[in-house]
């Protein structure tokens, strides 16, 4: 059953990926601009701070990782250059635009799938699509098309009218997935995709990513699972305390060692207790 | 607010899952056998305590909003005092019981009834997160009960109800005084307990969408409930008949209603016997209400774990867009706009909590004018929207009753963003204009309210056997529900604040149960205000206002409600990120 939807999926898919990788805005040069450039950003809660100052510039075109620790500021630095929290200082730019000062036009280019952020779950994964669709000036026949697609491919579709408030947590990452997908975005934002998904959909959902990025899209994502980090990306930032600490392509921030090497010396965590827990072993 | 500052000891719930970690070299992986330290009730009211400094750190201005709240609490409970201390104070023994029953009464149904129809309960300790947590019920109920007591309104009563103590004490010495004070405290016990029951209760039914109906109609009989009591007392009222009055007062003092109150002015009166009695019918309804609440908590605390397994519809023919839009609003484009009200009027539907309050509006909407106008007077639902015009019905009546029915039905709407919770970072994302959002939440909500508006309007003017009033009746609800959009627009968007992500629609956060009474109320009087020329022209202007009316009140509300949109979309636009974090539940 799996494997025979896994390689529907394939099937139905060559077309799609490429053609939401083409860009909405026509005549926009993709090359002009870094798909996602951050400048200085900061952000601090009641006087503690979560995010001191990130620099970064995402190629187009690019795959880009954003490794970090729990508590890193990895969902707080992507919702700032998403236009979802207001940075106490320092700005984003999407392709060029200004995602604050110009917050429309960059949102157009923009496709995101926050975490820790509800759907709008009480609608079926259907419903959620023709929302997000027409909610992005979609014209609907084009809705309509691309939502059957998608939740073909994402195996959704036997869920039919079933409330995402429903959905098991792999189906939620999958159809936040699709609403991020439909419009077509040149620029994807994803935090933590691959959290709480089960190896089939995580496959399916990485197969989906490289085909939107070979047709010219970029994809920025966050996590700590260094396996899908180094399979994945092309570009690799290690963000620990709120400041960017590695930066560059994957080859150049791995040097000759493994990611989670450079990742836990980097991140300055413990990788062995001491006598401290001995009760554990009876 | 003192707040018991942390010690590592502190952490009250998690005491018994504690191993004896100061015995260091001890081999304990094994459990222990008994809990170390017994979880009193003690606990939960530290922890919620605890959890209530904790919503105000950092946050001035929910300090302020506190400090406010509980100063016209205290306020309140003062001049309530002496209100009910007044037939001690003056002497007169006559009315000794009568008030005592009667504040007493309306006390106990107030706590029971106006967490359903108003303010919703605290629930700073949501009793799903202690489902993983080995405790008794028993103990979780007497703990949650314990932390339920501490309130700034619990306090309120407290303070207010022991005008009853010192009325005893006047006529009956220190025994009768010592009796009332512990009569007092049992009827707030015994409020808190009902209020709780109910609620839960009622929280449990309507999450279940099979049972949404029946729960509906319950609540309608509930409401209903106001009304008989009400004509009954207001027609005693009415007849000056003494003595019938005092017999009614002996028969609540008789009730739970009535029997916490009354035990105190019975001993003062020499019947002596009585007071026993009746601080039994009291504690055994507490525990009656405490076993019917530990019954609903069960399923609560499941419940919210788990809202049972997904059920594969049928998926339909057809694309998703037609799909999407609900057939009431299926002649709306298929745009943006239409996109934002189909999203809205299914919520609106499929949101518990948007549900209830649904059924709140048109509960009340058919009850306050039939008992306005049928009841002649004061239907005091609180002292400040008391309606005391005496004797016949008449337009100017007809209409403060119309307007009191648009602007709680706008009210509704003072906290739209904080119903959707996080999710309405999807908007954000996509750079939704804020004149738009705020033109199709409104659009949305009226697919249902103007229905309902228009129903109370027909069935109020037939009831009232006026038909001929129905168009000014009509104009005035609309003319008050569209001001009252306006204003909720700018509160909901100035105001906004996150509600609990559990599924019972009468939570919230403590902080915030405060913050929405008071925003809820400042709303109310602002819509009012705007809303008072329509009153104003029922009674001046005689027979034209029949024609009038309608084409004036629908014009005054239809361009209120879009003006306040245009006006409250550019502060939206300005402060989307700023609304997004104020309606984000914190974590």
């Amino acid at each position: 059953m799996v494997e025979y939807d896994q390689r529907r999926s394939r099937e139905s898919f060559s077309g799609l990926a490429e053609r939401f990788a083409e860009p909405d805005t026509v005549g926009y040069m993709t090359g002009e601009h870094p798909a996602l450039a951050l400048r200085g950003l900061a952000k601090s809660f009641d006087g503690k701070i979560a995010v001191a100052g990130v620099d970064l510039d995402v190629p187009a075109g690019s795959f880009y990782g954003l490794l970090g620790p729990n508590g890193a500021g990895k969902t707080t630095t992507l919702s700032m250059a998403v236009g979802l929290l207001r940075p106490d200082a320092g700005g984003a730019w999407v392709l060029g635009r200004d995602v604050w000062a110009d917050p429309v036009a960059a949102k157009q280019l923009l496709g995101v799938m926050p975490d820790g952020v509800r759907l709008f779950d009480r609608l079926s994964g259907g419903e959620l699509l023709a929302y997000h669709g027409l909610l992005r000036g979609m014209d609907p026949a084009v809705v309509d098309k691309r939502a059957a697609e998608l939740l073909d491919v994402l195996a959704l579709a036997d869920a039919g009218r079933t409330l995402v408030v429903d959905y098991s947590a792999g189906m939620k990452k999958k159809i936040g997935l699709a609403c991020a997908l439909l419009h077509g975005p040149r620029l994807l934002v994803l935090d933590e995709p691959f959290e709480a998904v089960d190896p089939v959909s995580a496959a399916l959902i990485r197969d989906i990513l490289q085909r939107y990025v070979a047709g010219g899209g970029t994809v920025v994502f966050s996590s700590h699972v260094m396996e899908v980090v180094q399979r994945l990306c092309t570009h690799v930032a290690i963000l620990a305390e709120g400041t960017i600490k590695r930066v560059g392509t994957l080859e150049q921030v791995r040097g000759d060692r493994s990611l989670e090497e450079v990742f836990v010396e980097v991140v300055g965590g413990r990788t062995a207790t001491g006598e401290e827990l001995a009760w554990l072993s009876q | 607010m003192a707040v018991p500052v942390g010690t590592p000891a502190d952490a009250p719930v998690g005491a018994p899952m504690g191993a004896p970690a100061g015995a260091p070299g001890s081999a304990p992986m094994s459990a222990p056998a008994q809990p170390v330290r017994r979880v009193s009730a003690w606990h939960f009211v530290r922890l919620k305590l605890r959890v209530m400094g904790n919503n105000f750190r950092g946050q001035g201005w929910r300090v302020a909003l506190f400090v406010l709240g509980s100063f016209f609490g205290l306020w309140f409970a003062v001049s309530a005092f002496f209100g009910l201390a007044a037939p001690g104070l003056a002497g007169n023994d006559r009315y000794a019981l009568l008030v005592a029953a009667f504040a007493g009464g309306l006390t106990v149904l107030g706590w029971l009834l106006l967490p359903l129809v108003f303010f919703g309960v605290d629930e700073t300790l949501d009793p799903a997160r202690f489902a993983l947590l080995p405790l008794p019920r028993r103990t979780l109920v007497t703990g949650l009960f314990a932390a339920a007591l501490v309130s700034v309104p619990t306090i309120a009563v407290l303070v207010a109800l022991s005008g009853l103590v010192v009325t005893a004490g006047v006529f009956g010495g220190w025994s009768a005084a010592a009796v009332a004070a512990v009569g007092v405290v049992c009827g707030v016990l015994l409020c808190v307990a009902a209020a709780r029951a109910v609620t839960s209760a009622f929280a449990t039914m309507l999450r279940s969408r099979r049972v949404r109906d029946l729960a509906a109609v319950l609540l309608a009989v509930v409401a209903a409930l106001l009304g008989p009591l009400q004509i009954a007392g207001l027609a005693a009222i009415q007849d000056v008949d003494w003595n019938r009055l005092t017999g009614v007062a002996t028969v609540i003092g008789w009730t739970p209603l009535g029997a916490p109150w009354t035990a105190g002015i019975d001993v003062a009166q020499g019947r002596v016997w009585a007071a026993p009695l009746k601080l039994l019918i009291t504690v055994a309804t507490i525990a009656a209400l405490l076993v019917w609440w530990s019954r609903s908590l069960e399923s609560a605390m499941v419940g919210a774990a788990s809202s049972g397994p997904a059920q594969a519809k049928p998926s339909v023919t057809g694309g998703v867009v037609a799909q999407f839009f609900p057939r009431a609003a299926g002649w709306l484009r298929r745009d943006r706009f239409g996109a934002l009200v189909a999203r809205e009027a299914r919520y609106w539907w499929r949101d518990a909590r948007r549900r209830a309050n649904l059924i709140t509006i048109a509960v009340v909407g058919l009850f306050v004018p039939v008992m306005v106008n049928l009841g002649g007077q004061g239907f005091t639902l609180d002292s400040e929207e008391g309606f005391s015009l005496a004797g016949e019905t008449s337009p100017a009546l007809v209409s403060l009753s119309m307007l009191f029915v648009g602007l709680l039905a706008a009210v509704t709407l003072a906290n739209q963003f904080g119903f959707d919770g996080s999710a309405y970072a999807a908007n954000v994302v996509a750079g939704v204009p804020g004149r738009l959002e705020l033109r199709a939440r409104m659009a949305a909500f009226s697919l249902y309210v103007l229905p309902m508006l228009a129903v109370v309007a027909v069935a109020i003017a037939l009831v009232l056997g006026e038909p001929a009033w129905i168009g000014f009746m009509a104009g005035t609800l609309v003319a008050t529900y569209g001001a009252g959009l306006a204003v909720n627009s700018f509160v909901s968007v100035l105001g906004a604040y996150s509600l609990p992500e559990t599924s019972n629609p009468f939570a919230m956060n403590s902080g915030a149960g405060l913050i929405k009474s008071l925003l809820t109320f400042v709303a109310m009087i602002a819509t009012a205000a705007l809303a008072v020329p329509m009153v104003i022209a029922a009674a001046l202007l005689g027979d034209a206002w029949l024609w009038l009316g309608l084409p004036l009140g629908l014009a005054y509300g239809v361009g209120a409600a879009l003006l306040g949109g245009y006006l409250a979309g550019d502060v939206l636009d300005r402060r989307q990120p700023e609304l997004l974090a104020a309606v984000t539940p914190r974590r």
